[in-house]
């Protein structure tokens, strides 16, 4: 298929769906399903009314720091067990066991123990991302070429020459693939813990679904959209343009 | 999840370890804020056998199972009608993105005005959290079947509903499976979000009730409670997926 009748269909499907969404929002009303005319119409008042980038900008704020935190353990734990038989047979279970998880059921307990406040969002911030990363760094640490490791052994390289000159090289396209994961992850965990104590964005999302029009809502949940799809491809894109292999890896780690 | 064998004699070794570091950790935190394992393993024993966890679980599983099983019945068909057509996979793949990209738990306030704050509303979460990602396995799988096998069917003449169910299907099932098993585990996530989120019932009242009077033993046990609950959900779904598929090997990632 060529780039362009691909790009053409591409936006074909989104005309489609936003066509979909104006008609079913003109049969359900407002109050059900807003369309995306009056959604758009009403964004610059959703805007104003609930601060929203100002609220956005505030609860990034808190994930960047929970989502580079859980990378930068996932990314060594990841390693570590990747690269040492006794490393991974210690920690897989409680690993595995954290991975299946509820994000959602770790909050009330992580109130009690971090608060309201900034440590409880970051908490669970990180603990949705690390474990993605981590499995993925894992899964690639694993398959490093073991010619790689010996020449670095036979040029007598230190442990954390190996670990910087070799191996975040040779896993800098699963360590990419993990963020990607780890962010769609981020972001659920940061609107989960923030509808849950109706803070920050997700206070937002939860205080303009009381509303009797759905407008806001909508405007709230396609604005959490659009900073997911373009954060996700501009990983991709870094993936891409640092890692020309990366692509096929890419599709190895999902 | 994981491949290694040689480190499976590890496990008993890394579970007493980790219970020892746990246990000492939880001492030198304040009282309260973090329960030792001690406490909380015999929380859950003492919630197991007096009824109160498999009674709460028993109320949760209703709206997990009908939740999973609309969103498998929706999204294979979907993902294989999809995935069979490129022109049409193409036109929807930056649609499902930007869909995927919402999270679960923001939709909430719309099941809430259009489902209500009970039954139902639960449902509509599982469903959500479960649809997507069985529907982006299935259509990986239907996507990515061997066009040789394709036309050598072809070449023999396979019509249409043979070639569907001699070829597409059996190659895309792995795939299928895959996703049956990522389901489930989203399933048992969405079952415990969904409590939290709608009405507190069930395990999501429990652990709402526990946390609120500061007792974390009672709540780390019903945590760990659901944990293995689902871990017991996949693992029985890969056991399906070994009979099912016996050909398969490669589907333990």
């Amino acid at each position: 298929m060529s780039r362009t009748r691909a790009w053409t269909l591409r936006l074909a499907g989104i005309a489609t769906f936003l066509l979909l969404w104006e008609i079913l929002g003109r049969i359900l009303g407002e109050a059900l399903f807003a369309p995306v005319s009056a959604v758009v119409a009403g964004f610059p008042a959703t805007v104003r009314g609930y601060k929203l980038f100002a609220e956005l900008a505030g609860s990034f704020r808190q994930l960047v720091l929970g989502y580079f935190l859980g990378c930068a353990v996932g990314v060594i734990v990841g390693t570590a067990m990747g690269r040492s038989r006794l490393l991974d047979g210690l920690l897989q279970p409680w690993v595995s066991m954290m991975f299946v998880t509820s994000v959602a059921s770790l909050v009330p307990l992580f109130i009690i123990t971090f608060g309201f406040g900034l440590a409880f969002r970051v908490a669970i911030v990180f603990i949705a991302t690390v474990w993605y990363v981590l499995l993925v760094t894992y899964h690639g640490a694993r398959d490093v070429n073991p010619e790689l490791m010996q020449t670095a052994r036979s040029f007598a390289a230190s442990r954390v020459q190996t670990f910087t000159m070799v191996l975040l090289p040779a896993l800098y396209p699963y360590i990419l693939a993990g963020m990607r994961i780890g962010l769609a992850h981020a972001i659920r965990a940061m609107v989960i813990a923030e509808m849950y104590v109706i803070v920050g964005f997700g206070g937002v999302i939860y205080n303009s679904g009381v509303e009797i029009s759905t407008v806001s809502l909508l405007g709230a949940l396609a604005t959490i959209m659009v900073v997911g799809v373009v954060l996700t491809e501009a990983l991709k894109w870094l993936g891409r343009r640092t890692a020309p292999w990366y692509d096929e890896r890419q599709q190895l780690s999902n | 999840m994981w491949k290694s064998r040689s480190s499976f004699a590890l496990y008993p070794v890394s579970i007493v370890l980790g219970l020892l570091a746990w246990e000492a950790v939880a001492a030198f935190v304040p009282k309260g804020l973090l329960a030792p394992p001690s406490a909380v393993l015999g929380r859950l024993a003492t919630m197991t056998a007096d009824g109160s966890l498999p009674r709460a679980l028993a109320g949760s599983v209703q709206h997990m199972i009908v939740g999973y099983l609309l969103a498998v019945a929706a999204a294979i068909p979907i993902g294989i009608l999809i995935g069979r057509n490129a022109p049409v996979a193409t036109a929807v793949e930056p649609v499902l993105n930007a869909i995927y990209a919402i999270p679960p738990v923001a939709l909430v306030p719309f099941f809430i005005i259009w489902f209500g704050m009970y039954f139902e509303g639960r449902v509509a979460l599982v469903f959500a959290m479960c649809f997507f990602e069985i529907l982006i396995n299935v259509l990986q799988g239907a996507r990515n079947v061997d066009r040789g096998l394709v036309d050598a069917a072809r070449s023999l003449e396979a019509s249409g509903l043979a070639l569907w169910r001699l070829v597409v299907i059996p190659a895309a099932l792995p795939f299928i499976f895959t996703g049956l098993r990522v389901g489930i585990g989203r399933a048992v996530n969405a079952m415990i979000t969904a409590e939290l989120f709608f009405v507190a019932v069930n395990l999501g009242q429990m652990l709402k009730t526990r946390s609120n009077a500061f007792d974390t033993a009672s709540a780390f046990a019903i945590i760990l409670f659901i944990s293995l609950f689902g871990l017991a959900c996949q693992e029985g779904m890969r056991l399906i997926e070994r009979r099912a598929i016996p050909w398969h090997r490669g589907s333990e990632t």
